[in-house]
């Protein structure tokens, strides 16, 4: 009996000592963001805030046009979800609740294009971004991941349990039209498996560095994650506004998960399960 | 609304206009660089020469990989690291979210979230951040290991054997709320009954997790499984950014996907490159389908 | 959807009117160069640009900034597919060998550039650095970076030593830093692998490259490697380093604390030191010649003209680049602001040179750095140059930290290196 009455409160101290290790580093990543770069590298390092913050904001404005670059990652995260829900929202439905030739031979093709590394498309990328003429334009960011594989196969596993096959046909028996049938029967049983796409999708975007590599051109046009690394040299790196950018730039995602995390946890699921 | 009867998508051409979206940019942005990438495998290239500068070699590049002790050694360090990384992220997070299912209720969401919360953030930040917390003299890993344990400055990021362990953790941190979140999901699923009338015919609390929750949970660990042997064989961000992009001392931290970039970007051989990423490509196919063997769910495809 | 209603008349006379306006403009429009550099090379070209201006009115320079490993992958794939080439390229010393031995970048010898013209305004070693196996000179350079040794005046002096001591040759070296050691208790250089980079250096014969000779044959088997390994695992027998890597927290906290007496780096080091490594330790290095008369660089930047740039503004890039490295002021301003060692030979003149540097105490090191610049010779770079750094730095850990048999460890190497040497 005492045992089972112990057990639980040495799980609670593992568990909240546990999330208090998942926290730290978000905790020194904001306390650094408030110390000058002498500062971050004293023994030992600072433990509390200090009073950078405004001088660090203003080596990082000066170096960068800060804001505009974080307007940027905006619009690109925000274009390439609404792209990516779209087309593999589509497309999962088709997968999962459709007949048509070839469908196990693409799905395996698309799955298989999960293994190739991202950087290693990055010579054939920078050729067709050349080819279309979208160098240093963002739709070459959004547009190309909308085939996102892992957004096909998240759909097509959730689609697949959640929407039943005989509500699709009865309403195809009542007359209704495909895309009808898509938007207003499909779409809105997919909601869950949608926020989490969305979610994944904006945060990958958001947190995207290789992408802007390799067709952004101008300071001026690139998103956090590159504008952020050019602070960054061998020999002299810019600490206390690199954590500084980097502290601002996680916000906007704290606020994100903190508004669909409910989303997120129904969505990971069923589709996954079944 | 109704569309007018010459424009309503027959049930027949239905599939097709729904994928082709999708699958219009993935012929574009997909296959061709797959299908570029394979053909480069077969060349000699040194890139800053220029496309036409590519020369035929046939197998050259293939032989080469295969007898470059460094190939071996990153696809060791990375089967080091997966297996490091993976396991340890599903035995924890398992009985995590088990905890946290039965455990938590009013503060559940705000532990979730903590857990979490590693997921969203970029890895340049993360590895600027774990620089920082893994310094030998400055670090708050080793001022906390000697306040609690007495133990001396480790040299986490300058030994090979510590960088390994080092960058384990990071991805264990990483992505262990990701796969707490999976399984916390599929718990729910579970229906409580099943648990009841287990209680009732007196089996203990230890007996039904293994009876009941595990292969309840079938399915889930194959997903989560599976995605983490992908993540894990393709490890690059982590082990890139924290060593600075060479791999560290003794390469012990240069994943397969690391030396890719390597050999592409820092020794300029894109055929040599190319050839080794097909080889880790049959690797990764082989590992999933091996896995695909041991999880499979009954009855799926 | 609703129609839209044609243009009012007058609108389209508006229209067509602008557009002739347009069209003698859109002939005479602003040409544009694009420059595509990194930090803080980009703060030099930008500060050139008001200069420009006045020569070049009409044409636009748009400068490209990314961090400094970020623009050389960018400027790698900008090649291989030979598109968005920027007209001049900005490249570092460690890259230029790899760029230098493919056919991408424009060679400065062909007419109309015609640079051997200017070979003897620049200081020879960073020129040479620039000419590739076939002959080509492929860049021009801008900065470089004369090796030179700095050391702890008041630590030397605490264990009775003076800098004659540390300079006769690399084992006195070695020796003084014992000494150093036992009286003071500081370290002699940060690592020791430091002092293998350095060893391999000196005594090459002409013709060989580093790791390579001209005909790819590995050299690492040799007895300046095995010189390089023995003076290496000594420093580290004796407990003469300090074991940290370069640029971490820890060697900048040597520094500031005084547990590192020695450093060897480039004359830039200073200015590093002086703003933000070790500030409080002002007036207590002084600099030195590199000990056993060894002239060796450390970093340098060029300027380059991809091969297959726009043709039409390959002769004003040559202009520019000719005005940001031949240009004596230019060359001046970028030193005094980013503290850019010139590569132009007739700056070197200056009484600027003669100037006390508050920062060694008063010394007026930049003779030193002057001399030294005009005695290093260039070395091939081989396309495997970094591979054998990494290899050779392996086998050293191994020797250094497991006992590994110093001919053994060459040999790996020599095995690893071999096989790679014709890729």
């Amino acid at each position: 009996m005492t045992r089972e009455r112990l057990a639980p409160w040495a799980a609670y101290c593992i568990v909240g000592a546990g999330a208090l290790i998942m926290l730290a580093p978000f905790y020194f990543m904001f306390v650094f963001a408030t110390q000058s770069r002498a500062n971050i590298f004293n023994l030992p390092p600072p433990l509390w805030f200090g009073d950078d913050l405004l001088a660090n904001l203003k080596i990082l404005t000066e170096r960068l046009p800060f804001w505009r670059n974080l307007g940027w990652s905006l619009y690109v995260a925000l274009a390439s979800t609404a792209l990516t829900l779209l087309f593999c929202s589509m497309g999962g439905y088709a997968f999962a609740l459709m007949e048509f030739r070839f469908k196990k031979a693409l799905f395996t093709l698309v799955m298989a294009t999960m293994l190739l590394p991202s950087f290693m498309s990055m010579i054939p990328t920078f050729m067709i971004m050349d080819a279309l003429g979208w160098i240093d334009q963002h739709r070459a960011l959004y547009i190309p991941g909308a085939a996102s594989a892992f957004g096909i196969f998240l759909m097509r596993q959730f689609a697949a349990t959640a929407v039943p096959k005989e509500l699709v046909e009865a309403a195809r028996m009542d007359g209704c039209g495909e895309f009808a049938i898509y938007w207003r029967i499909v779409l809105p049983l997919l909601k869950p498996a949608l926020g989490t796409l969305g979610l994944i999708t904006f945060i990958a975007s958001w947190n995207n560095f290789i992408g802007p590599l390799i067709v952004m051109r101008s300071l001026d046009n690139y998103t956090l994650p590159l504008a952020l690394r050019t602070l960054q040299s061998p020999v002299n790196t810019e600490w206390g506004a690199l954590m500084t950018g980097s502290a601002i730039a996680t916000i906007p995602l704290l606020i994100l998960f903190a508004v669909s995390s409910r989303q997120l946890i129904a969505g990971l699921t069923a589709g996954a399960v079944k | 609304m109704r569309w007018p009867a010459f424009l309503r998508l027959s049930p027949r051409w239905a599939p097709y206009v729904f994928i082709s979206p999708f699958l219009l940019l993935f012929a574009v942005f997909g296959v061709f660089p797959l299908l570029f990438s394979l053909y480069l495998a077969f060349q000699s290239w040194e890139p800053t020469s220029g496309l036409d500068a590519m020369e035929y070699v046939g197998l050259a590049n293939f032989a080469f990989a295969l007898e470059d002790e460094w190939f071996w050694k990153s696809l060791k360090n990375t089967a080091w690291l997966a297996l490091a990384s993976g396991v340890p992220q599903h035995l924890v997070a398992i009985p995590l979210a088990v905890f946290i299912h039965t455990s938590f209720k009013r503060l559940r969401d705000g532990v979730i979230g903590a857990y979490f919360l590693p997921y969203i953030t970029s890895t340049v930040a993360i590895a600027i951040m774990f620089s920082s917390l893994f310094s030998t003299d400055f670090g708050l890993v080793n001022a906390g290991l000697q306040a609690l344990f007495g133990i001396d400055n480790i040299d986490w990021l300058g030994k090979p054997e510590n960088i390994k362990p080092a960058i384990a953790f990071i991805v264990f941190w990483r992505y262990i709320g990701f796969n707490m979140v999976l399984y916390l999901a599929a718990l729910q699923t579970i229906p409580k009954d099943l648990y009841e009338a287990a209680t009732m015919d007196g089996a203990g609390r230890l007996q039904q997790f293994f009876h009941i929750t595990l292969p309840s949970l079938k399915p889930m660990i194959f997903f989560g499984v599976t995605l983490s042997v992908i993540g894990g064989l393709q490890l690059f961000e982590e082990p890139f950014i924290l060593t600075g992009g060479k791999g560290g001392a003794d390469q012990s931290a240069m994943t397969s996907a690391v030396y890719l970039y390597r050999m592409a970007f820092d020794f300029n051989d894109f055929g040599g490159a190319s050839a080794m990423s097909w080889l880790l490509f049959v690797v990764v196919a082989l590992m999933t389908w091996l896995t695909n063997r041991a999880f499979r769910p009954r009855g799926q495809s | 959807m609703t129609s839209a209603a044609p243009w009012p008349r007058h609108r389209r006379a508006l229209l067509a009117a602008g557009l002739a306006c347009a069209l003698p403009v859109c002939a005479a429009a602003r040409r544009k160069l694009t420059v595509a550099a990194f930090p803080l090379l980009d703060e030099i070209v930008k500060a050139a640009l008001p200069r420009w201006q006045r020569l070049h009115p009409d044409v636009e320079v748009q400068v490209v900034s990314r961090q400094y490993a970020d623009h050389h992958t960018a400027m790698t794939t900008a090649l291989s597919t030979s598109v968005y080439l920027p007209d001049v390229m900005a490249l570092e010393s460690s890259y230029v060998g790899r760029f230098s031995q493919g056919g991408g970048l424009q060679d400065l010898a062909q007419p109309p550039y015609q640079i051997d013209r200017f070979r003897s305004r620049f200081v020879p070693y960073a020129y040479d650095q620039a000419i590739n196996r076939r002959g080509a000179v492929v860049a021009v350079p801008t900065d470089i970076g004369p090796g030179t040794l700095l050391y702890r005046v008041d630590l030397l002096a605490k264990a009775g030593l003076a800098e004659a001591d540390l300079t006769p040759s690399w084992e006195a070296y070695v020796d003084a830093g014992i000494k150093l050691k036992t009286a003071t208790g500081a370290y002699l250089i940060s690592n020791a692998q430091a002092v293998k980079d350095i060893v391999i250096r000196s005594g090459l014969k002409p013709g060989e490259g580093l790791y390579f000779d001209q005909d790819s044959r590995v050299l690492v088997n040799s007895p300046r490697f095995v010189r390089a390994f023995e003076l290496a695992r000594k420093v580290r027998r004796h407990k003469l380093d300090a074991r940290v890597s370069a640029w971490s927290n820890e060697w900048a906290e040597g520094f500031k604390r005084g547990t590192l007496a020695t450093d060897l780096s480039g004359a830039w080091m200073v200015g590093q030191m002086a703003n933000w490594v070790a500030p409080g330790t002002k007036g207590l290095w002084r600099a030195a010649q590199l000990p056993a008369q060894t002239f060796v660089s450390y970093g340098g930047s060029f300027y380059a003209i991809p091969r297959r740039a726009t043709p039409e503004n390959k002769a004003l890039a040559w202009e520019l680049i000719q005005l940001l490295t031949l240009d004596r002021d230019l060359q001046f301003a970028a030193f005094k602001s980013q503290d850019a060692f010139p590569a132009l030979l007739e700056t070197l003149d200056d009484p600027f040179f003669e100037q006390p540097l508050p920062f060694l105490g008063g010394q007026p090191a930049r003779m030193l750095w002057r001399e030294a610049a005009r005695k290093i010779t260039a070395t091939q770079v081989h396309k495997q140059a970094n591979f054998a750094d990494e290899v050779i730095g392996t086998e050293l850990d191994n020797v250094l930290d497991h006992g590994k048999d110093i001919g053994r460890a060459l040999a790996d190497a020599e095995r690893l290196l071999a096989r790679r040497a014709h890729r």
